[in-house]
């Protein structure tokens, strides 16, 4: 029994013949799992993570055979029991920890409110629960920390208390969207470590969201290559990288300046992706493809098991015996 | 190959207020970088924030008068130059920065921001201008339709190669180029990056590379000088740097940067800490905090500079790492 | 050489539609705003065909009609659509007639104190150190004194009249301009295509005029709308009180202050014009509103 069961979900803006932004997505998601999702912009993985929270407002209409997480139908539940479950059992980290935090408060206020709304816990109880939750994170001082305000603490640790935050809950999935992008170098190595561990320390499930794909060859064991909305490829982690079925996924392998090291320039695909104007008929791809056929430019592949993976492709690379 | 740009000593200090009736404290936002450019050539600049890498941007580029040090680009010496010399020296470096979005000016149509600097520069008459800026549209991969339009019509990609077409129209000996790719998706980033790399092989421009992402440096540059705190830390030719770096800092940089085929054989380098307040540096070498080798010594002597193997280091022990 | 393949299939850029279709469009859908656009036109068409559109002169004076009411009540006369003031002066040529001043004084007023407002912001935007605050610390003594009584006290110095209503209400918009165009030059000066400009090597001139300020006119576009309706108010309020415009010039807020005493026996005569005056300045306010909400978000979206 999958932790998280995401099943033909579609995120749409305006009416129900609008360009949808997620398309058709299914996702899985087991106890204790590293899920990476990566994408470029418009691939819609910051929205499906928002549509699972019940975060998109209208005009956004998000449709879907199953959602269900933990046994809720995320569907279905009504916003007191939404607020339940999501930032207690259900937790996000967003990319800018500078802008996730409320100015107007304290560190300890904003990590106590989390602990009195979740857990019940309140006065001295919480704010030594607070205190412990800072200390978990690898917070320097942090009976100091407590009272200070977020524009005086820097970004890595901004993004220290937003995961603390996060853990008050003890969350059983914690999504991160991208949550070192906005970050130094050598704090990035860091926080990755902090939340590497505490998802093995709390056997809590993580799902990455990032467009670095070095970062996911570095955490991740499953991960779901997405773009203009659609999964086109999900796999495991060392395998798809050596492998790649999908053109996509090769393509965007081979744009990465590591992996042509030496070469004078990097492979790329011409064009960009698709936009509200231009949705091709068929494969998303299939304007771009360097691979393409002509039955692909006229109708849509599912994601289907091909060799090594689930891929979005009539032709896919490196198939075994068809 | 000859050396377009010579910096020596470079410095720029900032008076920052502490207090009503405190003194003044000193930012010393760089301190002290040297190094020579030729043209055709890359210099990467790597550094984590604050390192004074955008503050060595401003005074490359003319923005800010350095408060010690000389520059000297195409043999002019920028210190004291003539209004006739400064107007010459203005043509010889431009500049590409990191945003797309913020770079170009929304009310004005591209074709008139492209023509704009030959309008200021240059005596050629509008259709002249109008041919080159056409020319230069087709190189970067332009439409001539693009001329009318206005920048918030295009994607971050095409912002950029309009921005780095502005840069290139008065065909200038140095480009800095200030993160000119963090900002976009890796595909977009690969493209942008090709044509910055065919655009130095026709024009033979130098550029100074400014960059946090290793793995974007290690493709495009020839050299790299890593910056810490607003001193050089270490700089030489790219592939010694990234085989053999001698600095720890560099060391725990690239071990910092996730890889997509990461070595299990090879450990982490844990790296505590947060970069040091520029209001209140450490003594000695300012990295000495953080180094896992650091001795007494490393905290009373501030390292010099010195030349090391094939390039240049400021670490005591830098032998040991060969 | 090579050159990077550019985007195939449908280029997104030439998609767009122009600006002006683009504002147009954000535009419209602002009923409110098109109905006070729709309301501006008819008092500009009044105001320059008012002689002909304008069934009497406005000055004649109709002995035997004094107070006439409305064309549709008791005791009224379609010759006299709107009925009579009390010299016998048809209202209704008096309204149109009035538009024409009421515009005059809003444009004028607007544009002696937009013109100024603009180069005393740029200024104060691009030498923040010594100019900026001196121009500022003035703009703040001007707009510490309430601006109607600063009107008054520059007509009383200056004078009643037409020019004079002018001036004084151009002085006293000013430091709102001021306050907006440096504000959004300081706002734009961080930017990186101003740095780019200087890099290109723009003389100051060119950064102030050509570069950053039509990255600001946004803001003061909607100010100048809607200190066009409060001209209209103010000259009103001075025209009221005796100060602006003298009689028989046919100004709305003359007109109000004349028929003061009739408000019992001919409501009309004060009410006609206060909703006139009224119906303008809603428009406007309208407009402005509209202008706002379609230029801002573009604004955005090309940051």
């Amino acid at each position: 029994m999958s932790l998280l069961n995401i099943s033909n979900l579609s995120v749409r803006f305006g009416d129900r013949n609008a360009v949808p932004v997620v398309d058709g997505l299914d996702l899985k998601v087991d106890k204790g799992e590293v899920l990476a999702i990566v994408g470029e912009s418009g691939s819609g993985k910051s929205v499906t993570m928002m549509a699972l929270m019940g975060l998109v407002d209208s005009p956004g209409i998000v449709t879907a055979d199953s959602l269900v997480f933990d046994g809720n139908d995320m569907l279905k539940l009504s916003n007191r029991q939404r607020r339940k479950v999501v930032g207690k059992d259900l937790a996000m980290i967003f990319q800018d920890p500078m802008t996730a935090l409320n100015p107007s408060y304290t560190v300890g206020f904003q990590i106590e409110e989390v602990l009195r709304q979740h857990l019940g816990m309140s006065g001295k109880a919480a704010r030594q629960r607070a205190l412990e939750l800072l200390k978990k994170v690898e917070i320097p001082a942090p009976e100091s920390r407590l009272d200070a305000y977020p524009h005086q603490l820097s970004g890595g640790m901004s993004q220290r208390v937003a995961i603390a935050m996060a853990i008050a809950g003890e969350p059983k999935l914690l999504i991160a969207d991208e949550p070192t992008t906005a970050l130094d170098v050598t704090i990035q190595a860091q926080i990755m470590e902090l939340l590497l561990n505490l998802q093995q320390e709390q056997n809590m499930a993580l799902i990455l969201i990032t467009h670095d794909l070095a970062v996911v060859a570095e955490t991740a064991q499953r991960v779901c290559v997405m773009y203009a909305g659609q999964a086109v490829e999900v796999g495991h982690v060392p395998q798809l990288f050596d492998v790649p079925g999908h053109p996509y996924s090769e393509a965007l392998l081979a744009a990465i300046p590591e992996h042509s090291a030496g070469a004078e320039r990097l492979a790329t695909l011409p064009g960009i992706v698709p936009g509200r104007y231009d949705r091709p008929q068929g494969c998303l791809l299939s304007p771009r493809c360097p691979y393409v056929q002509d039955n692909c430019r006229t109708q849509r592949p599912g994601l289907d098991p091909k060799a090594h993976s689930l891929a979005r492709c009539f032709y896919p690379l490196n198939q075994e015996v068809a | 190959m000859s050396v377009v740009l010579t910096a020596r000593d470079l410095t720029r200090h900032y008076d920052v207020s502490t207090g009503l009736f405190k003194p003044k404290a000193v930012v010393r936002a760089l301190n002290g970088v040297s190094f020579e450019l030729e043209s055709g050539k890359t210099l990467a600049v790597v550094g984590e924030s604050g390192c004074g890498k955008s503050t060595l941007a401003r005074a490359l580029t003319l923005i800010e008068e350095p408060s010690s040090g000389s520059l000297q680009i195409a043999g002019q010496e920028v210190h004291g130059a003539s209004k006739a010399e400064r107007k010459q020296l203005r043509k010889d470096v431009q500049m590409v920065f990191q945003s797309p979005y913020a770079s170009l000016n929304p009310r004005q149509k591209i074709g008139d921001q492209l023509g704009e600097p030959l309008l200021i520069n240059t005596s050629l008459s509008k259709a002249e201008r109008r041919e080159k800026v056409q020319a230069m549209m087709q190189q970067v991969g332009l439409r001539p339709e693009h001329y009318q339009r206005y920048p918030h019509m295009f994607s971050g990609g095409q912002r950029q190669r309009i921005a780095l077409a502005r840069a290139m129209m008065l065909q200038p000996k140095v480009l800095v180029a200030d993160e000119p790719t963090s900002a976009l998706d890796v595909s977009i980033q690969a493209q942008v990056l090709n044509l910055f790399m065919d655009l130095q092989q026709e024009y033979q421009t130098a550029y100074v590379f400014i960059s946090h992402n290793l793995a974007v440096v290690r493709h495009v540059a020839d050299d790299v000088l890593v910056m810490y705190l607003g001193r050089p830390a270490e700089m030489g030719p790219k592939e010694d740097l990234y085989t053999r770096p001698l600095h720890p800092y560099t060391q725990a940089l690239l071990s910092a940067t996730p890889t997509l085929k990461p070595d299990p054989l090879k450990p982490k380098i844990k790296i505590v800490g947060e970069l040091p307040n520029p209001l209140n540096p450490p003594s000695g070498c300012a990295f000495h905090k953080r180094c896992p080798y650091a001795t007494q010594r490393c905290s009373d002597e501030i390292p010099e500079f010195r030349k090391v193997d094939t390039r240049q280091v400021a670490c005591h022990y830098a032998e040991q790492f060969l | 050489m090579s050159t990077p393949t550019p985007a195939v299939a449908v280029d997104q850029s030439l998609l767009y539609p122009s600006p002006y279709k683009e504002f147009w469009q954000a535009f419209a859908k602002n009923k409110g705003a098109v109905a006070g656009l729709l309301f501006m036109i008819l008092i500009v068409f009044c105001a320059l065909f008012a002689p002909w559109v304008a069934p009497h002169d406005p000055s004649e004076q109709f002995r035997e009609a004094l107070l006439t009411p409305p064309a549709w009540l008791e005791g009224g006369q379609w010759q006299y659509l709107l009925g009579t003031d009390e010299l016998g002066r048809d209202l209704l040529s008096r309204l149109i007639h009035g538009s024409r001043l009421s515009l005059l004084i809003g444009l004028s007023s607007v544009v002696m104190s937009l013109i100024p407002g603009i180069f005393l912001g740029l200024i104060a935007g691009f030498f923040p150190r010594v100019m900026g605050p001196s121009i500022m610390r003035l703009m703040d003594v001007m707009l510490a004194l309430p601006s109607l009584l600063l009107a008054v006290a520059i007509v009383a110095i200056l004078g009643p009249g037409l020019i004079n209503t002018v001036i004084a209400i151009a002085v006293v918009s000013l430091p709102s301009y001021v306050r907006l165009t440096r504000a959004a030059v300081m706002g734009e000066l961080n930017r990186d295509y101003v740095t780019a400009a200087r890099l290109a090597g723009a003389s100051l001139p060119r950064l102030m005029f050509v570069t950053v300020l039509p990255n600001c006119m946004a803001p003061l576009i909607v100010q100048a709308t809607l200190s066009f309706s409060s001209a209209i108010l103010d000259a009103a309020a001075l025209g009221f009180l005796g100060l602006g415009v003298q009689p028989p010039t046919p100004e709305w807020g003359t007109m109000l202050a004349s028929a003061r005493d009739y408000i019992e026996r001919a409501w009309w005569v004060v009410s006609l014009p206060g909703l006139t005056i009224l119906l303008s300045v809603l428009a406007i306010n309208l407009m402005g509103d509209g202008l706002r909400d379609a230029l801002d978000p573009k604004l955005k979206n090309a940051a």
